[in-house]
């Protein structure tokens, strides 16, 4: 059962009227039972490493509680930790390790005998396995007491509709809401059905009919230059429409519920530069890493050279946490130097722009900065789709040649859509930018859409059901679900 | 040496400002100094000078040259009666 399935909008229809038919004191085992069944649904055998994960956290927490000395405590909270990366590590790297090392020993001609082991990765384990350590660091530091229902805490590592693939939430926000007593209140029924009805959206009518597309031309050994900065670029689209569309349905699925779930995303293709990307995009899993690795890591340095270096480790590890394969690594390393070489650049660039007399016209140089980042985003994502290293510098290099951007090779490789996909693409693209458009002028499209007259918020409500039903694509699964 | 004038070194010798440049407008973001990065180093810097640790937690209150008072004030820094 995926999100984008009859199947679970029934399955939460009936979750949502259940839990709202019984006492509060029962709701915890209802949402419990329906997040085990739901993952169940997706890989049943791997339930039990999500109830063997989710006791370890909740007893190391109490331990980590329970120790008198700070250095106590943080030698549990440094073995729980070191516990919950080694069954991540097992299940998502072992491959990839085993893979790299005996490449290693066969250029060096050594021995190496370990063979390769068919590991299936468990879905979602990245995502509970860092909300798990975030758990216990928190502990440790203080910010938060160790949680003794074991009920509410199972459903903090569970909770469906943001176990498969976030927003990464701490225990500190989420935890406090699912003990509050939540009544059925329209604004949030109505508010969590429109965001679940435009990640149906942006995932059937954006993502689904770009997938086969994009994925046609990574997957062709002979694809142009042309061919792959055009599906690179539809690729980014692609991965945006994808992953905020599995936010959208988390997060309205758990407002109807009455849980407020973090944003994910805030239109990270108008990013002005790099740093400001990584504030727009997957920003749970952004403030992660810099809660718990990039300041831990900056604690006592004192030159820009060795915040430099922390930066690039911080990049890596999101890199790595992405994807097993070299691939990810590289990606991560590059969005690494991306934001050293902006910081090391930036009074150099500030002199360009006055020089050029950009800066005497913000409105073009944002939009100058605006074009500059999503092109080097767009370049990294090369080596973040494809299927191997060797292919990525391939396409890394047609990217990068000017020929593959003359406009007559890009209209040529339109034509990997049919004029009718293309058509439908594009109408509900602009769709997708005109809601964009308006969330830059106000706060929320749908707070502006409100203030409408009933027929305008009607007729856009029934455009984006009809759409969906009528025009579209279903069967991709969603790319971050993988991670 | 006063707190107030070890706050004051801080800054200058973090952001590599001049000696004679007027600190106490200095906003967060409002100069290519003190950038995100530059962030960082000045809350290392004030660490050492004050012997305190600033959590990542209030990191983001610390969003000028007062509110940097007002934090390490709260740390136990007396600028006040010194």
């Amino acid at each position: 059962m995926t999100f984008i399935s009859i199947e679970f909008l029934l399955f939460f229809a009936v979750i949502v009227f259940t839990y709202y038919s019984i006492p509060h004191r029962w709701r915890w085992i209802l949402l419990l039972a329906a997040s085990y069944s739901f993952y169940a649904s997706l890989n049943s055998y791997f339930v039990l490493l999500l109830l063997a994960s989710t006791a370890f956290s909740y007893v190391t927490g109490i331990i980590i509680e329970k120790q008198e000395t700070k250095q106590q405590k943080k030698r549990v909270m440094l073995a729980g930790i070191c516990v919950l990366l080694f069954i991540l590590g097992w299940f998502k790297y072992f491959n990839f390790v085993n893979d790299s090392v005996r490449a290693i020993a066969i250029y060096m001609n050594w021995n190496y005998g370990v063979p390769y082991q068919e590991i299936v990765m468990p879905i979602a384990i990245s995502f509970y396995t860092f909300q798990a350590v975030s758990y216990l660091v928190d502990i440790y530091k203080g910010k938060l007491k160790a949680e003794r229902h074991y009920g509410y805490f199972s459903i903090y590592f569970a909770f469906f509709p943001q176990l498969v693939a976030g927003p990464i939430e701490r225990a500190k926000k989420l935890l406090p809401q699912f003990k509050v007593e939540q009544t059925l209140k329209y604004e949030n029924l109505s508010y969590g059905m429109k965001r679940i009805a435009w990640g149906f959206f942006k995932k059937t009518l954006i993502a689904d009919r770009l997938a086969p597309i994009v994925a046609s031309v990574y997957n062709s050994p002979d694809a142009t230059g042309s061919e792959i900065v055009l599906a690179t670029i539809l690729f980014s689209i692609q991965l945006y429409a994808d992953f905020s569309a599995l936010s959208d349905i988390a997060i309205g699925c758990a407002r109807i519920l009455g849980i407020k779930l973090t944003e994910n995303f805030k239109q990270p293709h108008f990013a002005v530069s790099i740093g400001d990307f990584w504030n727009r995009w997957h920003i749970t899993l952004s403030t992660w890493l810099r809660d718990y690795i990039f300041i831990p890591l900056s604690k006592g340095k004192k030159k820009r050279s060795e915040i430099y270096l922390v930066i690039v480790i911080t990049f890596l590890v999101s890199g790595i946490w992405h994807g097993a394969a070299w691939t990810f690594v590289l990606w991560g390393l590059i969005h690494g130097f991306y934001r050293v070489f902006g910081d090391h650049t930036k009074h150099v660039r500030g002199k360009m722009a006055s020089f050029t007399r950009l800066d005497q016209s913000p409105s073009l140089h944002k939009w100058v900065k605006i074009a500059i980042t999503f092109l080097l985003v767009c370049f990294s994502r090369v080596f973040f789709r494809s299927n191997s290293v060797a292919e990525a510098f391939e396409n890394a290099q047609l990217f990068l040649t000017p020929y593959s951007w003359r406009p007559a090779g890009l209209i040529d490789a339109l034509q990997l859509f049919s004029l009718l996909d293309l058509m439908i693409f594009s109408f509900f693209f602009v769709i997708v930018q005109l809601f964009h458009y308006i969330e830059r002028k106000n706060t929320s499209t749908w707070d502006w859409l409100s203030q409408r007259p009933a027929f305008t918020r009607y007729a856009v409500y029934v455009l984006i059901v009809v759409s969906v039903l009528i025009f579209g694509a279903t069967g991709q699964g969603f790319v971050y679900g993988g991670f | 040496m006063k707190n107030i004038e070890k706050y004051r070194n801080a800054f200058i010798e973090a952001l590599e400002l001049d000696e004679n440049e007027t600190l106490e407008e200095l906003a967060l973001g409002e100069s290519s100094e003190w950038d995100s990065l530059g962030h960082m180093i000045l809350i290392s810097t004030l660490e050492e000078a004050f012997d305190v640790s600033i959590d990542a937690d209030v990191m983001t209150e610390f969003d000028s040259y007062q509110t940097g008072i007002d934090l390490l004030t709260r740390l136990g820094v007396d600028f006040a009666n010194e």
